[in-house]
Order: structure tokens, then C-alpha cells, then sequence
């Protein structure tokens, strides 16, 4: 079989001078493989030499360069990543270089778990000095795709192991103006939420002993509160400052259910988007939770109704769940079973 | 046949997995280091189609058992690498000695393919050397509960908490891991939205989702609390989780493994084998998802393994004719094993399901 034409002018290890001395190692698949590869010539050879200077344990220059093109062709292959780090240990390479090497192939396989561990590998290695360049480097990678799991989670780890959470909160913020619809940055402002809690609390733990946590907490969400909002004022068809807002209440859902704003916003929503799933459903929880519902906010969710009229025993939240069989067919038989099981201090 | 004319190509099926049991074509050297994982994929879709008698399991069976990585003695169980499976011939040297492997590149992933296949064509388990396998494992588990793939490291997440507790579920032994530290990892995977990221703090996935919840439940952690107690009891926030998941129905009808992100086939296995663990399969909106999966059917184009595997996977749970059914937390078929088709693990499935259609 032929080389691939991108390979045309690669020279076969066979034929390098450089290499005359290793006898290469064949893959010795047995004699009844299962779902046997078509491997490629230039594959098999690349693997036949790394196998053998991997079996002789040869940390050399060669070595080294022959982890780059196994890896270039086989990116996944965490054997020969770790051979490659035994030898840039052996031969003390700089790794401001390897870093630049993982700048290149990552670009091209930004979805790959072996090169992001290595990288992390890098930076672990080179300790808090490389916090900006990796935060650079996920940068660049989420400005092709803003929800690239591996670049945030890479990004997670970066702001935890090494620092850099001071501009955190602006990056998301420009994300998220770029793009309202990326939960990916929605998420990351929640972990950066949570993180700024836990510093600021731990604080305020050792200067004020009265209701530290509390305090902390509140300020961080009222200011997050008025941030979603407007996102979702901003396009209410986005599940993401949705779920986000509920979120921010977790575990806490009487703040949640006497916080005017989110049953506000509910309703500001309804009146422009009649049938937003995700205004009735937070609804919902919010009157399973034993929120009171205003006359205005009944008047409203009753003109919704559109078919048979109200028995004068219907719940609110009953109304609710009948619309939204009606609005959401995806989930119609859910919301069916909701209606059948209300709490009995929903409204 | 769907309303729209779209029909399940079974035969079609069966000839593409096995024309890739022939020969894989060259694009997948670049998954050659895990060449069990490609394997499995073949072979359980085959299963899955009802048509495993296409393969020869004697050879199966001897190709799988030749990946395993042996302890020269039972001391190396102390050294610190793990002994289970290599993902292929890429990462096992065993040129000194046809029994011991000289570099130890055995995988967690690879560990749980093995041990899928050798269930699914018959063979019996319990000729393995399980000890060298668990207490080898055992290594493996870091001090946060997770999981680390291989014994010289790499990223620790979701996936591999789930293929440990796989591994321990399938070799009836739970001396591999500590059930406790990894269900405190899990539980810390919960995002606030109700859905899990692969490791605490990231965003909520579908695949990841899958993980918590296939490995709560084959640790028995889910059995007891969605049964039989109150939603506030449990280990993790299950409204929640339910909510989540059935939201990621987008209006193809096809799931999505992330929110505002396009469906794909292989989310309706992730996220809809969630639901059916969890016993709220039944909410979701079976025909427009069978339209979807069907739409996906390749006409001229081969498909790739992985998603074609999750679109069979997928097709059973919606209980497609001709497939087997599966046992959702395992990803494999529910009838070919010993161990898992008691009703230790089946019963407790159909009694949430009864308790929720009740209620």
C-alpha cells in the first residue's frame, strides 16, 4: 500500500544512514488477528523502529525525534507519549521547546486526551511561570471552538494548580458576549463563582465571625443575579443563564423561591414569549417550592391556557404542566407526570 | 417501518460489522492503540444485532486473553503497575518471556473491552487470574477517588471510575477499588444544572453523565435509593439529573451531549441509557428519537465504528426489532453473561420503573 501523497518525499527509516544500526521490531499481530488494521507502510515502519529503540530503552536524540513522527501519525498513542517524556527527562530538554512542539500538534488535534495531558505534564513541570501561556494557549484554541472540553478543562486546571483567576471573570464576560448561546462559559463562570466564594469567605472566616459564608455568598449572587437576567432577557430561547440561575440557588431553595426577581423575570419573559419552556418550567419549581404566586402572574399563566377553561380546583402549577405538554412534545409524557405528582404545597 | 419510510437495514448492518471484523481500512491505525476497544465495538454490535454466530469465538477468545499483562510473581502485585489488558501490540513487549511483559502498558479502558468480549462470547471468567487484575487495580484509585487509566499516569476522570467499577461488577469481586472514595468523587462530578462533567467543576456531558451513573449503579448505589427512598436521600440530585437529560431532546428529536450544542447518535445510548438506569426512559419522546437514529442510517458512506455501535446500543434500548436488549450500566447485551442477568442488578431496575409508572 502507498504512503499517503502529504508523505511523498518522506524518506523510509530503512534508508536514513542515521538509523542503519536498529533493527527494526515487526508488529507481530499473531496469526489469526481480530479486526486486523490496513496498516500503511510508512505507519508500520515508524512503529517497527519506535518499538525497537523502545524495547532498548535508547533515550536519544534519535529517540526523541522519532516520538515526533509516531506521534505525528499517531497522536493517540500513549505508550509513545510516555517514552517521549522518559526521554526529554533523560536528555534535560528545555521545555519551553516541547511546550512549542504541543503549541503546533495540539492546534491541529485539538481534541485529543494524550497530547492535553502531556501539555499539563509541561506546564506542571515548568510550575506557575507558565500560567499565562497556557491561559493564551486555551484562549486560542476556544477562539476556533468556544466549547472545546478539553481546552477548559485544561483551563480549570490551570487556574487551580498554577493561578491566573484575576482576569477569569472578563474572559468568560467577552466569551459570552461573543456568543450568549456557549455553556461551556457559562459553566466556567459558575466554577469561577464558586472558587471567588471560597477565597473570599475564607477571609472574611478570619476577620468577621458572624455569618462569614453567607455574606459572601449573597454578594456574589446578587451581582451574578442581575448578570443573567439580562442574559436572558437577551434571548430567552437559551437554556444556559436559565440553568445558571437556578444554579446560583442551589441547595438554598427558600432564597431562591423569595428572590422577586426570578419569578419577575419569569413573567417578563411569558408576556413577550408565550410558550418559553424554560420560563414555565422554573415556574414550576419555583411553585413546588412553595412559592406564592401575585394575581398579575396568575392572570397571565390562565390567559395561556388556551383550551378547555380552568376548574375552579386547578392548581396553578397544574396549569403549567398542561401547557407545557402542549409547548414542549419532546418531553409531554415528563411533563404529564409532573402534573400528576405536585407537591401539595405547590400552589 | 416509520411512518416516513425509513426502515432499520439490519442484514446491511451485519455485513458492515463484518467486512470490519475482516479488515479495518487504514484510518483506524490511528486508533491501533486501542485496537480491544475497535474489537469490541465490532463484536458487540454483532451482538447486539443478534448475529455473534458470524464470529469465530475460539479465536476471539485466545486474541483477547493474549493482550493480558502477567505478574512474574505474585510480589510484582506490590510494584505498582497495573495488570490487566493491553489496548494492543503497540503498547505489550513480550519478547523475553511469552508469559511476562516486560513493558507494562495495561489499560483500564482496554481492561473493560477484554472483559466485555470474553463475556459476550461465552467465556467463563473465572478462569482468569482476577487477583493479579483487582489488587493491581487497587493502585490505580487516587486519594480524590478517581481513577487513573495506567499505572505511569494520565488525565483521571468519569471514564475511568466507570470502566473500574465495570471491571469489578463483570469479575463479581470489588476488592479493586473503594466503592465509598468513588462515589464521593462522582457525587462532586454533579453539576449545579443536575448533569455531570468528566471531572468536578466542568461542564455538564452526556458521555460523562453515563459514567456517574452506569458506575453509581453498578456499585449498587442507585438500586437502593431511587427504589425505595425519598428524592432527598440520595446520593446525588436525581429531579435534577432527570430534567437535564430529558432536555437534551433536541427538536430533530436526536440527543444532544451538551447543552446548545447539535445532536449526535451516540447520545441517544449516553443520556438515554442515564434515563433508563434511573427508570424515566418512558419520558422521552421515543418516536421523534427513532426517526432521528433511522435518518442517521448511512446510505453510501461507510460509517465509523463508535458511532454506528451507539446507534445499535441505542435502537435496543428503544427496543428496535431484532436487537437484543441490553444491560444498559454494563453497554453490553443483558442475556450472554452469568453474572449480571440475576436479579440483583435486573430486579431493582424494573421495580423503580413500576414505582415511577405508579406514582
Amino acid at each position: 500500500m502507498s504512503s499517503s501523497s502529504d508523505d511523498d518525499d518522506r524518506i523510509p527509516f530503512s534508508r536514513r544512514p542515521e538509523w542503519s544500526d536498529v533493527r527494526p521490531v515487526p508488529q507481530d499481530d499473531g496469526p489469526h488477528p481480530v479486526v486486523p488494521i490496513a496498516y500503511r507502510d510508512d505507519f508500520r515502519e515508524t512503529m517497527d523502529y519506535f518499538r525497537a529503540v523502545y524495547l532498548a530503552d535508547e533515550r536519544s536524540s534519535r529517540a526523541l525525534y522519532l516520538t515526533t513522527e509516531a506521534i505525528e501519525m499517531n497522536p493517540g498513542n500513549y505508550t509513545v507519549w510516555h517514552f517521549r517524556r522518559l526521554v526529554l527527562e533523560a536528555l534535560n530538554v528545555d521545555l519551553h521547546e516541547e511546550r512549542d512542539f504541543i503549541d503546533q500538534i495540539a492546534m491541529r488535534n485539538p481534541k485529543n486526551y494524550q497530547i492535553w495531558h502531556h501539555r499539563r505534564w509541561i506546564a506542571e513541570k515548568l510550575g506557575p511561570e507558565a500560567a499565562d501561556k497556557e491561559l493564551e494557549f486555551t484562549k486560542r484554541v476556544l477562539a476556533y471552538d468556544a466549547k472545546n472540553y478539553h481546552a477548559w478543562s485544561h483551563r480549570q486546571w490551570v487556574l487551580q494548580s498554577l493561578g491566573g483567576w484575576e482576569k477569569e471573570l472578563d474572559y468568560c464576560q467577552k466569551l459570552l458576549e461573543d456568543d450568549i448561546f456557549n455553556n461551556s462559559a457559562w459553566n466556567q463562570t459558575f466554577d469561577f463563582g464558586l472558587s471567588y466564594n471560597q477565597e473570599y469567605s475564607k477571609v472574611r472566616y478570619f476577620v468577621i465571625t458572624r455569618s462569614p459564608l453567607l455574606g459572601g455568598l449573597q454578594a456574589m449572587r446578587d451581582s451574578e443575579l442581575s448578570y443573567t437576567i439580562e442574559a436572558i432577557l437577551a434571548n430567552p430561547q437559551n437554556e444556559s443563564p436559565w440553568r445558571y440561575l437556578q444554579g446560583l440557588y442551589k441547595g438554598d431553595t427558600d432564597v431562591l423561591v423569595s428572590e422577586n426577581q426570578v419569578s419577575e423575570v419569569c413573567l417578563k419573559v411569558l408576556k413577550i414569549d408565550h410558550s418559553c419552556i424554560f420560563a414555565l418550567s422554573l415556574l414550576l419549581d419555583l411553585l413546588c417550592y412553595g412559592f406564592q404566586p401575585s394575581d398579575e402572574l396568575k392572570g397571565v399563566i390562565e390567559a395561556l391556557r388556551k383550551s378547555e377553561p380552568a376548574s375552579s380546583d386547578d392548581k396553578l402549577a397544574s396549569t403549567i404542566c398542561s401547557i407545557l405538554e402542549i409547548v414542549d412534545p419532546m418531553r409531554s409524557n415528563y411533563w404529564a407526570w409532573r402534573r400528576s405528582n405536585l407537591p401539595s404545597k405547590a400552589c | 417501518m416509520d411512518p416516513e419510510g425509513l426502515e432499520f437495514q439490519r442484514e446491511r448492518h451485519v455485513l458492515f460489522l463484518e467486512m470490519m471484523m475482516e479488515r479495518l481500512p487504514s484510518d483506524y491505525e490511528t486508533q491501533e492503540i486501542n485496537h480491544l476497544t475497535l474489537a469490541y465495538f465490532a463484536i458487540s454490535g454483532l451482538d447486539i444485532l443478534g448475529a455473534l454466530d458470524r464470529v469465530d469465538k475460539d479465536q476471539i477468545a485466545s486474541w483477547v486473553l493474549s493482550f493480558q499483562a502477567h505478574p512474574r510473581t505474585k510480589s510484582d502485585l506490590d510494584n505498582g503497575q497495573f495488570y490487566g489488558f493491553h489496548g494492543s501490540r503497540s503498547s505489550q513487549f513480550t519478547i523475553i518471556d511469552s508469559e511476562v511483559s516486560t513493558h507494562n502498558c495495561s489499560h483500564l479502558a482496554s481492561t473493560y473491552c477484554a472483559l466485555a468480549i470474553l463475556n459476550m462470547i461465552g467465556y467463563n471468567l473465572s478462569n482468569l487470574n482476577s487477583e493479579a487484575i483487582l489488587i493491581s487495580m487497587q493502585k490505580l484509585q487516587q486519594p480524590d477517588g478517581s481513577f487513573m487509566p495506567i499505572h505511569f499516569g494520565a488525565e483521571t476522570d468519569l471514564r475511568f471510575v466507570y470502566c473500574a467499577a465495570a471491571i469489578c461488577f463483570m469479575l463479581n469481586n470489588w476488592t479493586g477499588m473503594d466503592k465509598e472514595k468513588a462515589k464521593e468523587y462522582i457525587v462532586r462530578c454533579q453539576s449545579y444544572d443536575g448533569g455531570f462533567g468528566l471531572a468536578p467543576g466542568l461542564e455538564s456531558h452526556g458521555g460523562a453523565t453515563y459514567c456517574a451513573v452506569a458506575a453509581l449503579q453498578l456499585m449498587g448505589f442507585i438500586n437502593a435509593d431511587v427504589s425505595s427512598k425519598p428524592a432527598k436521600s440520595m446520593v446525588i440530585d436525581v429531579p435534577l439529573l432527570v430534567e437535564w437529560s430529558l432536555q437534551r431532546q433536541a427538536v430533530n428529536g436526536g440527543f444532544q451531549g451538551r447543552a446548545n450544542k447539535p445532536s449526535d447518535t451516540c447520545y441517544a445510548f449516553w443520556v438515554g441509557g442515564v434515563l433508563k438506569i434511573l427508570g424515566f426512559y418512558h419520558f422521552l419522546n421515543k418516536g421523534a428519537l427513532h426517526r432521528f437514529l433511522l435518518s442517521c442510517q448511512s446510505k453510501n458512506m461507510l460509517p465509523d465504528l463508535y458511532h454506528c455501535y451507539y446507534s445499535f446500543a441505542a435502537l435496543s434500548l428503544l427496543e428496535e426489532e431484532g436487537l437484543k436488549p441490553l444491560c444498559v450500566e454494563l453497554g453490553i447485551t443483558a442475556i450472554n453473561g452469568h453474572v449480571w442477568t440475576t436479579d440483583v442488578v435486573i430486579g431493582p431496575i424494573r421495580s423503580s420503573e413500576a414505582v415511577h409508572e405508579k406514582s
